[in-house]
């Protein structure tokens, strides 16, 4: 398998949590961490499957570092690149945007060629509205840990067996 | 947010030099905003102060899509960077701020933090959260009727002032009328200490909106200054292009309290207040500007360092500027009337045919609009076909002067007066006439614009006049009740910054209509409409006939009293006078006031040097009608002269009752004005 460039923030607690379980099914050898509030194009563009940790800020936005970050990338053709997305959200407090960050990333993504995959059940989660919903999937995983924090762990497993499949589909 | 309009700013697209003067103008801002308490801690001024970090993407965009001088911003008490953005100096946000002569927004006159620079259409707004939408909405029309295609009106509130009615009204006006108005709504999450959730229960309060026609709607991150820019670029080309409203809803935080009288510690926790700050939008800016290597951290220093040198200088400055003058506050209450130099005291010796009350006022709005070109009417019921208001009062007129000119109103008395207050800031040749309600006592609603409409020319210490007359079908003998038989002008006339006439013959009306039309200033004209088509109202009416303000006039010549009154009432008081020369042989003066502010105190007193004796009539309550300011003012001012003391006659201190038997009972009428006018010449 190809190396997966995982960039998330490395200050964001929460999301390193959820990264290590990733890690720990994908193995260690076969990711690399990238802390996307210093990453530069020389770290983007060195790999061609990608995992972005995307959480939803406020009233449905991206968090600082990924704005701050896209530019660096903005003007590149993604065709050939593979992402997968997964973020945190809540459906409870925010459920006008649930997850919305996800879907601004993959809206991004796609507008440039690139192929996002490991898209999840909208099954299990009550919300009114998400820009990361397509028909029935969200665009990537969405994890409640403020409201669905129990089923975070199981949610991950499963998703993550997923994407590295999808991964592995499109490196044959 | 990656929202859905173009992308023409980026930190990549955007050139050096711009993007170096967007820092210079965010750190321009932020420097005054962390400024400005410090000067109430030194008991200096600026006690009121509404921070605006944390809104600085939004508020650096709508300054920078302002064109002074063409387009029209309506900037809230929180737009300091926005005016910054504008262009208003270190200099003139500090004058304001410390309330200073030199304060361009007024000299002083508002409260703090209300930037303001009509001289380039900054306009000065009131305190009264989102009001102001009304304003733009009539400004829009403004633009909208003199073809400025290429301008747009900017209108910038916090999202929970969105809750206020006439913002609704405002917005449903704008999409009927199709007004390149631009709405921001700058959200922070909070009303003072209020979470948002308890304002509406969409989350984005534009979401409200979505049904309405015509409205584009656009989101934005306002804390993003890229974002913003391309918000905003993209709501104001589509107004001017598309010649209709936008929503921008922008996302903000609110890094400081709501202001300098708030704690926000009370009800956000650490890590609230730590996250918000994480969030700054300029040091967001100033990252992006380094990491894309738009500048060096040696330049952004220099750019720092310049713009604290300017706001030191500038805050020496203002320190030694001059403090506006005590004697002052009589300056700008209201402007100069029109003078009428064929009829300096109102009175004529025309001869011929005696017309009604309610030709005499279709006749002279026809003749004022023919005369000016400028001038317009609106309000409720007033321009379908043959009819021209439940009265017929301003029938015909749309056939003649167009429906630019004439037209129907919303049932929204606030956004009837409060459009009228925006298009007469776009010139000062503009006359605006407004039905304000279909009855007088259907314009509470519309209290807080007249209220606001009366301070404006002096809150902006002259530099914006509403010239509007605001007509207003008033009073009972007709069997309305509650909601169309009552008299407000009790309480309309307690407010400085307005005239207020009530005639009671057509001439009168037709003289005193001619003069508001023609004056700069507000005026309330309240019409009887008991006596609209009344002959005893009628009268010859010359045709160019005007009666000056504050100029009263003797109906009937007398020595034993003075009787005072306006209105309805006036002809009570001649037909009481005329029993009384009859059955008593007393001869009773009867002055008709007909203007009420200004008042003519010279022709009272003249009359009561003969009389020594006052009876005040009017139809309104005695207590807390305007006859509780003539008894004062004859007993200040004429003690000595009085024989017996000033007697009051008016409504009874109930609301008026439907059935004729409960209306009869409150008002006066000849015969309570007869047993009035007897006591008192027996006293």
């Amino acid at each position: 398998m190809k190396k997966i460039g995982i960039f998330y923030s490395f200050r964001s607690h929460k999301t390193k949590q959820q990264v290590k379980k990733m890690i720990k099914h994908l193995g260690e050898k076969n990711v690399e961490q990238v802390d996307v509030d210093v990453a530069s194009h020389k770290d983007f563009e060195k790999f061609e499957n990608y995992i972005f940790a995307v959480p939803t800020w406020f009233d449905g936005e991206l968090p600082n570092y990924w704005d701050e970050f896209l530019p660096t990338i903005e003007d590149d053709s993604l065709k050939g690149k593979t992402f997968a997305l997964f973020g945190g959200g809540d459906q409870k407090g925010y459920p006008e945007n649930f997850v919305d960050g996800l879907g601004i990333m993959a809206d991004f993504i796609e507008k440039r060629g690139g192929e996002v995959v490991g898209f999840t059940s909208v099954e299990g989660y009550q919300f009114e509205a998400s820009m990361a919903q397509r028909g029935d999937q969200f665009v990537g995983l969405a994890l409640d840990i403020e409201n669905q924090a129990a089923l975070t762990e199981e949610r991950i497993e499963k998703w993550i067996k997923e994407v590295e499949k999808a991964f592995n589909a499109k490196n044959k | 947010m990656k929202s859905n309009f173009p992308e023409k700013y980026s930190i990549k697209k955007t050139d050096k030099k711009t993007l170096l003067e967007w820092y210079r103008l965010l750190f321009l801002g932020r420097t005054l905003d962390e400024r400005a308490p410090n000067y109430l801690k030194q008991a200096i001024g600026w006690s009121y102060h509404a921070p605006a970090a944390g809104h600085d993407g939004i508020q650096l965009a709508i300054g920078q899509n302002f064109k002074k001088n063409k387009d029209h911003l309506f900037p809230y008490y929180r737009d300091l960077q926005t005016c910054v953005s504008a262009g208003m100096t270190a200099e003139e946000v500090i004058y304001n701020g410390i309330s200073k002569d030199a304060d361009v927004a007024g000299g002083g006159r508002h409260m703090s933090n209300h930037l303001a620079k009509p001289e380039w259409n900054i306009h000065n707004v009131s305190s009264a959260t989102g009001n102001h939408t009304l304003h733009a909405s009539g400004l829009g029309r403004a633009l909208k009727t003199y073809k400025e295609n290429d301008a747009v009106v900017i209108s910038s509130q916090g999202e929970s002032s969105v809750s206020e009615g006439y913002v609704y009204e405002a917005i449903n006006g704008a999409s009927r009328e199709k007004l390149p108005v631009v709405f921001v709504f700058q959200d922070n999450g909070y009303g003072i200490s209020v979470p948002k959730e308890d304002q509406t229960a969409n989350r984005k309060v534009a979401h409200n909106f979505e049904g309405f026609k015509n409205l584009r709607i656009i989101y934005c991150n306002g804390k993003d200054v890229f974002d913003s820019m391309n918000a905003m670029e993209e709501a104001v080309s589509w107004a001017k292009k598309e010649q209709s409203p936008v929503v921008v809803h922008a996302n903000c935080v609110r890094i400081g309290s709501h202001s300098n009288s708030d704690r926000h510690e009370l009800y956000r926790d650490e890590n609230e207040l730590n996250y918000v700050k994480e969030y700054d939008p300029l040091a967001k800016y100033k990252r992006m500007l380094l990491r894309y290597e738009k500048a060096t951290e040696d330049e952004l220093k220099e750019i720092e360092e310049k713009v604290t040198k300017e706001v030191k200088d500038a805050h020496k400055k203002a320190i030694k500027a001059a403090d506006p003058k005590p004697e002052s506050i009589h300056d700008f209450v209201i402007p100069e009337p029109y003078k009428s130099e064929k009829y300096p005291d109102g009175l004529h010796k025309g001869e011929g045919n005696s017309i009604k009350l309610i030709e005499a006022l279709n006749g002279t709005l026809k003749a004022e609009f023919r005369h000016n070109p400028d001038t317009y009417l609106w309000g409720q019921d007033i321009a379908n076909k043959d009819k021209g208001g439940v009265f017929n009062v301003s029938k015909g007129m749309q056939q003649e002067f167009g429906k630019h000119r004439v037209f129907n109103a919303p049932i929204a008395e606030d956004y009837i007066m409060g459009t009228a207050n925006g298009m007469s800031r776009y010139n000062k040749k503009i006359r605006i006439v407004v039905e304000g309600a279909e009855f007088a006592d259907y314009f509470w609603p519309a209290m807080e614009q007249y209220v606001e409409t009366t301070h404006e020319y002096w809150r902006t210490k002259g530099q914006f006049s509403p010239n509007i007359t605001i007509r207003l079908a008033s009073g009972g003998y007709i069997g309305g009740g509650l909601y169309h038989s009552q008299t407000t002008e009790g309480a309309l006339a307690t407010f400085p910054g307005i005239r207020v006439v009530y005639p009671s013959f057509a001439d009168d009306a037709a003289g005193l209509l001619r003069t508001s039309m023609r004056s700069e200033g507000l005026t309330l004209f309240l019409e009887p409409k008991a006596l609209y088509n009344s002959p005893k109202a009628a009268s010859v009416v010359p045709d160019d006939f005007e009666v000056p303000f504050g100029k009263a006039r003797v109906r009937r010549e007398g020595d034993k009293m003075t009787i005072i009154t306006y209105g309805n009432t006036t002809h009570m008081c001649l037909e009481a006078a005329e029993k009384m020369s009859k059955e008593d042989g007393l001869e009773v003066e009867v002055i008709d006031i007909r203007s009420l502010i200004p008042l003519d105190k010279e022709t009272i007193l003249k009359s009561l040097e003969k009389t020594s004796r006052a009876l005040v009539v009017h139809e309104d309550k005695v207590f807390g009608g305007f006859g509780g300011e003539l008894a004062a003012i004859i007993a200040d001012e004429a003690f000595e002269l009085l024989d017996a003391p000033v007697k009051r006659l008016g409504a009874e201190f109930t609301p008026i009752g439907f059935n004729r038997i409960l209306e009869a009972a409150a008002l006066p009428n000849t015969e309570k004005v007869l047993k009035a006018a007897r006591e008192l010449a027996a006293y």
